[in-house]
């Protein structure tokens, strides 16, 4: 292929890409910043969060895509390694929120599924994959467990369900912004034994316990630190 | 969180730079295009493309505007003076200077003096943290408010505030009642990476 059937290629390519921009920037771009959140929150929060896997999907779908073009330019364009890079570092987030929720489903595996069983399948924390794997996950850890405890003398033979059943601990601090005014959220003061009511003003930053602000992070109202 | 992943945020920063190269089309990236560029006409890029491109010695960054001796100089005044945190020039001042003085320290007009400047400010707002931790703790509140403080003064004391709490509470329920779960057992501690990252973040010029 001659130079200018290349150039002539890559400002096609450029074109194709223009058209999408209209309809697509924005919403790659929202995207990306969805996923950011939702990795900050997965990240900090004591328990599993709903998941985003079609943000996820999107996202990944958007990469192969930008991939495929990357590929049809000169290596030598500077473009190319600006590209890359973003991917790079849009791949680390994905990477690193999926590995989280891994951690926490083998963390609280039975407990997590015990959870999802009272949940409609449009209204699932997990995704279907990661349902998939945590089911996987407890089957392999009951085998395990029969195989040693065989081993075991008599008395030591048998494990209580609720000794297998670890919980997130949802009472545990978390640092958190608040993305719009909140009032009366209720803080539990074990010590004294009485609630005290707190109102989280826009962008103001606190430190509370995760249970009595686990809803808002739901909702998008306040951002975990 | 790792620290390194703070940097990370830190990177989306925008950041003005003067390419020495040109590039006239705009280049659509995913987080929002960049470009066109031009020799010698200033632009607006996130900090990570910038760095990039500094390194392979395709532009000079410039300056950001808060991150000026006198200014920093009235800042540091401010925060000594005031009983609480000041709201700083920017969310990530610490990780961006560090950046921007590892790769382009010959771009920033006075680098050593804004390095220390950077560096006591942190100082004076993570000892009167750790100060304010303390009270706070030994007052035995339930709640605090944290305006302010930036994600990475915050993630210093995620090791220690937030598990000492939930040590208290977990203590607190257990001598309420006998039939109390274990609630320390999901802490992963990251004291020795934060603390790693702090005296490799901006060692004070005098040593």
């Amino acid at each position: 292929m001659s130079n200018a059937d290349l150039s002539e290629l890559e400002r096609e390519l450029l074109e194709t890409e223009h058209l999408d921009e209209n309809e697509e920037q924005l919403t790659a771009q929202n995207v990306l910043d969805v996923l950011e959140k939702a990795w900050l929150n997965e990240k900090f929060s004591p328990e599993i969060l709903p998941h985003k896997s079609e943000y996820v999907e999107c996202m990944l779908e958007q990469i192969k895509f930008m991939e495929s073009n990357i590929n049809l330019l000169q290596s030598t364009d500077i473009q190319v390694e600006i590209y890359r890079f973003e991917l790079e570092r849009i791949r680390f987030i994905i990477t690193s929120y999926l590995r989280c929720r891994l951690k926490k489903i083998e963390q609280f595996a039975s407990y997590i599924l015990d959870q999802e069983k009272d949940r409609n399948v449009d209204e699932r924390y997990l995704s279907e994959s990661e349902l998939k794997f945590a089911m996987e996950f407890v089957q392999h850890l009951d085998t395990h467990f029969n195989s040693v405890l065989k081993e075991m003398p008599w008395n030591l033979q048998t494990i209580e369900p609720a000794n297998k059943n670890i919980k997130p601990n949802m009472n545990s601090y978390v640092f958190l912004r608040s993305n719009k005014t909140v009032s009366n959220v209720i803080v539990k003061d074990v010590f004294e034994n009485r609630d005290e009511d707190v109102e989280l003003l826009e962008n103001s930053q606190h430190l509370l316990p995760y249970s009595c602000i686990a809803n808002y992070v739901k909702e998008k109202s306040v951002q975990l630190l | 969180m790792d620290p390194s992943e703070i940097e990370f945020l830190a990177e989306k920063t925008s950041i003005e730079m003067i390419p020495n190269f040109n590039h006239t089309s705009v280049i659509h990236l995913i987080s929002g295009d960049v470009g066109p560029f031009r020799a010698g006409l200033p632009i607006v890029v996130p900090l990570w493309l910038a760095l990039n491109l500094k390194q392979r010695n395709k532009c000079r960054i410039l300056t950001p505007e808060w991150m000026d001796v006198d200014k920093l100089e009235e800042k540091k005044e401010e925060e000594k003076n005031s009983k609480f945190f000041t709201k700083m020039p920017h969310e990530h001042y610490l990780e961006v200077t560090r950046l921007l003085l590892n790769v382009a320290s010959d771009d920033i007009n006075r680098a050593d003096e804004i390095k220390t400047l950077i560096k006591d400010l942190w100082d004076m707002r993570i000892s009167k943290l750790r100060s304010s931790v303390d009270t706070f703790v030994n007052s035995g509140g339930i709640h605090a408010t944290l305006d302010h403080l930036t994600q990475l003064e915050i993630n210093s004391i995620r090791p220690l505030l937030p598990d000492a709490l939930n040590m208290l509470q977990a203590l607190q329920q257990g001598s309420d009642s006998e039939e109390e779960e274990d609630t320390s057992q999901n802490t992963t501690r990251q004291a020795n990476a934060t603390d790693s990252f702090l005296s490799a973040s901006l060692p004070s010029s005098g040593e």
